[in-house]
Order: structure tokens, then C-alpha cells, then sequence
């Protein structure tokens, strides 16, 4: 069941990407696309299904917290939680990023352990696990 | 070879190596004001040593790295060499009596080992892919102080053209426009700061009091 999750990684940093993309595998979550920045993880999520957004927020052309305030206000997109994981450390970054409607916030660096239980968590909490 | 005595010239040029120094501080100094450029050099001056202390965290992170694989490189190759040994063992006692082999219980002992061996090397290769992070950190540090650099070029290039006498005048470069990034990207040296977290606990907490 939660294995057929397909996940959207984005992240400027293509080393990033394949870290967090090869965790979710371990995890047992194998399908997933990425986007190295926000704009074009914009135009996946509008032209493909996606369950789950894993984002950077420091990142060219469109950053975390614009992809973040795109999904949030387009009724197609909004049910989907997105998870920032970034090195963005501020008090305030991560305030703004709750109220925004983030689903979770891991800054970087972080460990296996920790991208799997706050996936699991919100999985868990929205039903889709 | 011919004896040369250096000293008395040079003595005799000192003063006036002083006084061209001296005087080129003072165009500096003027050019600088007149430019308008002195708030800039304080600015870059501040900034120096914040450029230094992120180059400080690219050595430090790039050397844990190092080390945590070059760490765990060790280990899973340790358990591959006792993989190694236990597979020859193995099948020697399988050659010599393969129904003692299984009936003792040697060849069950030795999937179980082989099972206990391989995630531990599963586990160091994990270990060694998460120490690859250093990557994406160093990289948003990089690029800041690289723009820092670029900034300082550029406007020492200018006060250059703008004091360089007339025939040496040449034609200012574009301009350069570095991706600058809005936020501040890691935390370089976060202790004490009030305004940070420093680990993941610290974020959860903090989500927590806020009702996530």
C-alpha cells in the first residue's frame, strides 16, 4: 500500500537528491521523481500525480517557501503534504514554514532515521499509511 | 663575480619609498572617499572574517566527511574479509563431509552469519552515502563566499578605471549579477544564538509549541 507512494524530491543540489531519494527506497518507498528547484518541481506536480513533496528551501528561481505558498493555494495540489528538509536553521524560517502549511520541517544535516520517522509520521497522521 | 654592496642605495631610496607609499595611501584614501566606496571597504571588512570562519566549517565539514567514510570503508571491508574467510572455511567443510556439514549445524551457522555480516556492510554503505550531505552544505557556503569575492573584484576593478590615468583607461566589464541566495543557509556557527536551532530536537520542540 505505501509502497505505491510516489514522492517528489526537490532540491538544487543533485547530491541531496539522490541521498533522499535513495533513503526513501531503503524506507521501501521506490517511486519517486526529482526537481532541482521549485519552479519545475511546479510544472511536475501540475503534469503528473504525485502523494508526497520532499523539499529543499534554499534554492534558484523559485525557493522552497514559494513552492510551498504555489501548492498550498492551487486546489489541485494543496492535499499534498510537503516535507522541507533544508539547512535552513532560522526560528523563524521554521515558523513560517508551519504556517504555511508545511507538513514537516528537518533541517540538514540529518539522519536516516530521522527522514523516516517525520515521512512515516505524516503519512500516519494524514491516513495515507 | 663582482662584489656588490646593495646597502647604501637602498638606504638612500628608503625616504622616498616611504613617501610614494605614503602618498599612493592618500590617493587611495581619497579615491576611496571620493568614490564613495569607504562604507563599501567596511562592509567588506566586516565580512572578512565571516568569510573566514564559513571556509573554517567547509574545512571542518569536508574533513568529518573524510573521515566517516574513510571510517566506515574500514569496517564494511573488515566484515567483507570475514565473509571472505567463512565462505573458504565453509566450503572446504562441505567438500570434506557435506552431510557433517550440514547435520553439525556449520553451513545454518554460516547464513546466519553472512546475513549478520551483509547488513552491517548495508548499513556502513547507508553511512557512507549520508556522509556525501557535506556536499549540498559546503555548497551554499561556497557560493556565498565566492559571491563575496566577486563583489570585492568588481569594485576594486572600478575604483581601478575610475583612478587609472587617462591613457590607461580601459573599458569597464559588464557587471556581474551572482545568484544570491535570500536566505542564510547553514548555520555556520550557530552556539549561542538565540534566533537558531542547532539539531533536529531543537525543531520539533520548537513545532510542537506551536501545535504540530
Amino acid at each position: 500500500m505505501s509502497k505505491e507512494l510516489r514522492f517528489l524530491i526537490v532540491d538544487d543540489f543533485s547530491t541531496m537528491r539522490r541521498i533522499v531519494r535513495n533513503l526513501l527506497k531503503e524506507s521501501g518507498y521506490s517511486d519517486a521523481d526529482e526537481a532541482e528547484d521549485g519552479l519545475i518541481a511546479l510544472q511536475k506536480l501540475r503534469n503528473s500525480s504525485f502523494d508526497f513533496v520532499v523539499s529543499d528551501i534554499n534554492m534558484p528561481n523559485m525557493n522552497g517557501f514559494q513552492l510551498l505558498g504555489e501548492i498550498k493555494k492551487d486546489d489541485k495540489l494543496k492535499h499534498i503534504p510537503v516535507l522541507m528538509v533544508t539547512a535552513e536553521a532560522r526560528k523563524e524560517d521554521i515558523v513560517m514554514a508551519a504556517q504555511q502549511g508545511a507538513a514537516g520541517y528537518i533541517v540538514k544535516p540529518f539522519t536516516k532515521a530521522t527522514l523516516e520517522d517525520k515521512v512515516n509520521h505524516i503519512l500516519t497522521k494524514m491516513g495515507m499509511k | 663575480m663582482a662584489e656588490h654592496d646593495p646597502a647604501p642605495e637602498t638606504s638612500a631610496a628608503t625616504p622616498d619609498v616611504h613617501q610614494q607609499i605614503g602618498a599612493l595611501t592618500r590617493q587611495l584614501h581619497d579615491s576611496l572617499t571620493g568614490l564613495g566606496l569607504t562604507a563599501k571597504v567596511q562592509t567588506w571588512a566586516g565580512e572578512l572574517p565571516d568569510a573566514k570562519s564559513r571556509l573554517s566549517y567547509i574545512a571542518r565539514l569536508t574533513g568529518e566527511a573524510a573521515e566517516k567514510v574513510l571510517n566506515q570503508v574500514d569496517q564494511a571491508k573488515a566484515e567483507h574479509e570475514f565473509i571472505k574467510t567463512e565462505t573458504h572455511r565453509i566450503g572446504k567443510l562441505i567438500v570434506a563431509d557435506p552431510v557433517a556439514a550440514v547435520a553439525k549445524g556449520h553451513v545454518m551457522n554460516f547464513i546466519e552469519d553472512v546475513d549478520r555480516a551483509s547488513r552491517k556492510v548495508d548499513q556502513h554503505l547507508t553511512d557512507i552515502m549520508m556522509a556525501q550531505d557535506f556536499h549540498d552544505l559546503t555548497g551554499q557556503v561556497i557560493a556565498r563566499v565566492v559571491n563575496l569575492a566577486a563583489t570585492i573584484e568588481e569594485q576594486l576593478i572600478q575604483l581601478l578605471i575610475q583612478t587609472a590615468p587617462a591613457e590607461a583607461a580601459v573599458k569597464a566589464p559588464a557587471a556581474h549579477e551572482p545568484y544570491t541566495p535570500a536566505l542564510d543557509g547553514p548555520v555556520v556557527n550557530g552556539e549561542g544564538n538565540p534566533d537558531v536551532v542547532t539539531d533536529q530536537s531543537q525543531v520539533d520542540d520548537l513545532l510542537a509549541s506551536l501545535g504540530f
